[in-house]
């Protein structure tokens, strides 16, 4: 089988010659405690062009859940992870995916969205606030874009929520898309739909280079690390909104009613921190809230445990019975007094708020997305 | 073997409110998303796989939009070889019959060995469509199927029946089988896939390039007629029996016996 792009090979693609088989990507996955995934035989294997068919039948590929914590550690900078991708591409393109995959992956095609969801209730979260919507016509400074999840899953609709209504006591010049937002693939590109990733890309950087925005702002970190590396012809700087508040907290534009006298340690979602290098901004939101002791993980920034939640995990369930990764994290967290695990993305929100339950921690702890917290201290 | 799959354009209800128009007979879809229609899928899936195990072709018949030619480029993704999308406001297309005569005025006139349909329609519940087009074909049929083993010149279709019952029966063909939902796993049409089927046939036509004189399909050929919509209303009866737990059970027993429950 020839799977190949534009005259090149898989292994081209990729840059596969150039691993040295030095194992630091396996050596710090943080999957292989829970799953047979072993990337560094992937890389091998994936050489070989006629073992590629044979090796997108293995049940492991699903296993990744794009934490990139393999590529960090490449000392050849190159993404191991992205040869699980690449053969995710082999099997969504024979049509053969698992049927919760391949419903995510049209409903993207059809609504803008992976969670079946109808386009025309994209902004149902907005029904009772103002909320400034963005003119095509009409400058703006900050140009909002909700990720799907938090637009349409009633949990983080709150992100959203409260988000709007530290801009607007701010009075910060902003304006959100509305209905016609869709979106930014970072799943589809996980999940290996290229076709469906490039069409995606190509549809947002047109819709999106018409606003006349100084820079795009996302509630997602996913969609924040989507659009600033797979999105090359976007015109405008994107920032996660962690960045704009430190900026806005910095200037003393925004400030907190009340105090917090909390323990709170936060969990650095993958696609934050080590995708985007972004690691002080919500610390510093954090501790400007009065009373608020933050403690720190052992494995932080760089090293943060992986929740699962990426990599297009949340439409495959891992064959593995094994404590997930989410549990562990929650388990770090009750051992060292944690009163309030703080995340800014919405997929940490989910997965570590189900590990918390699952372990019966509800009464002891709370997973809290970070505009949560502010949106109660505004109040 | 050549098939004929006959599907259908039809909103998804389960996410959105579902508001009645002013006019009373018609519903407010603005807010719904539009998809094929489930149990046609799955027939869709059915005649790949037919087409992949014994040869031939499939053609895409349905009425609908123009937005409907997503649902249908999917299809040629799947595997189907070309399409017919019949438009024309003059289809009384709430009626199974008037649906099933447009329908057999596509495939009439056509070499076939197949035609496969959904079951049944998501959106109005009907279950007629199949069963009225094997008539106007004047060919037999089976109805919920949810296994289809192909004969020489004959299928064996297992029906779902009432109970979990399941039926095997034997129909020469040509035949219409219309398909229930569980019998194969729908595959994904990747989007390079539908791209590529661009290329392949998709006919538009109207009542009038089908020689279907509109006085057999329109309003005044249906005998049914759509009085008006509504949203039941919301009831609620609920008895609490009270007692030491023989007693309750005596109750409950003399509730559902005279219920006829039991």
């Amino acid at each position: 089988m020839m799977m190949s792009t534009e005259n090149q090979t898989f292994a081209e693609k990729l840059d596969l010659f150039g691993c040295i088989q030095c194992g630091r990507c396996t050596g710090g996955c943080p999957v292989t405690v829970r799953t047979n995934l072993n990337v560094r035989r992937f890389v091998y294997d994936a050489k070989n062009e006629e073992m590629l068919e044979e090796l997108s039948k293995l049940a492991e590929i699903w296993d990744c859940t794009a934490c990139h914590t393999c590529a960090v550690r490449c000392p050849k900078g190159l993404k191991p992870l992205e040869v699980l991708f690449g053969l995710r591409t082999l099997v969504v393109e024979s049509g053969k995916t698992q049927p919760t995959v391949r419903d995510a992956l049209e409903s993207v095609f059809r609504e803008g969205n992976p969670w079946e969801k109808p386009r025309a209730t994209r902004y149902d979260w907005m029904e009772g606030l103002e909320v400034k919507i963005a003119d095509p016509e009409q400058p703006v400074e900050n140009l909002f874009f909700v990720c799907c999840t938090i637009a349409y899953d009633p949990r983080v609709q709150i992100v959203a929520k409260n988000l709007v209504k530290i801009l607007n006591q701010a009075g910060v010049d902003y304006g959100f898309i509305g209905e016609n937002e869709s979106c930014c693939g970072s799943e589809v590109f996980a999940l290996g739909e290229e076709g469906l990733f490039e069409m995606t890309v190509e549809d947002n950087t047109e819709f999106l280079n018409e606003f006349q925005a100084r820079q795009l702002v996302t509630l997602s970190p996913h969609c924040f690390t989507t659009f600033r590396t797979r999105y090359p012809d976007l015109n405008k700087p994107v920032l996660h909104y962690t960045q704009l508040l430190d900026q806005l907290l910095q200037e003393g534009k925004i400030s907190w009613n009340q105090d917090l006298p909390k323990k709170i340690v936060f969990h650095d979602p993958c696609y934050l921190g080590k995708q985007s290098l972004v690691f002080d901004e919500p610390r510093r939101l954090l501790k400007s809230i009065q009373g608020v002791e933050l403690l720190e993980f052992d494995r932080s920034r760089e090293r943060s445990l992986c929740c699962e939640g990426g990599g297009g995990k949340m439409w495959v369930e891992s064959e593995s019975k094994a404590q997930r990764l989410a549990e562990t994290r929650i388990k770090d967290a009750k051992e060292m007094g944690a009163e309030i695990v703080a995340v800014a993305c919405p997929f940490c929100v989910l997965t570590l708020e189900d590990a918390m339950k699952a372990l019966g921690y509800e009464e002891e702890m709370r997973v809290a997305e970070i505009t949560e917290l502010l949106g109660e201290l505004l109040a | 073997m050549k098939t004929f799959v006959c599907i259908k354009y039809v909103p998804d209800t389960s996410e959105a409110e579902v508001k009645v128009n002013p006019d009373g007979t018609s519903v407010d879809s603005s807010r719904f998303s539009f998809d094929i229609n489930d149990a046609d899928n799955y027939a869709v899936e059915e005649s790949v796989l037919i087409k992949e195990a014994h040869g031939g072709s499939v053609t895409i018949v349905s009425i609908g939009p123009k937005e409907s030619e997503v649902m249908i480029r999917m299809a040629l993704a799947k595997g189907a070889d070309n399409a017919v999308r019949v438009e024309d406001s003059r289809i009384a297309a709430y009626d199974p019959l008037m649906v099933a005569r447009t329908l057999a005025g596509v495939i009439k006139g056509q070499e076939f060995d197949l035609v496969l349909t959904g079951c049944m329609a998501s959106d109005d519940g009907q279950m007629a469509t199949g069963v009225a087009l094997a008539e106007l074909l004047g060919v037999s049929h089976a109805a919920m199927v949810k296994k289809l083993e192909i004969l020489d010149g004959k299928v064996k279709a297992h029906r779902e029946l009432e109970g979990g019952l399941m039926e095997v029966v034997e129909l020469s063909l040509p035949a219409v089988i219309t398909i229930q939902t569980g019998i194969n796993e729908p595959r994904y049409a990747p989007i390079r896939g539908i791209r590529e089927a661009q290329k392949k046939e998709l006919k538009v036509v109207n009542l009038d390039d089908l020689g279907i004189a509109a006085d057999q399909v329109d309003v005044s050929a249906s005998k049914i007629v759509l009085e008006k919509l509504y949203i039941p209303e919301v009831v609620s009866k609920a008895e609490i029996i009270e007692g030491e737990p023989d007693e309750k059970a005596e109750k409950l027993a003399s509730i559902l016996v005279k219920g006829g429950l039991v």
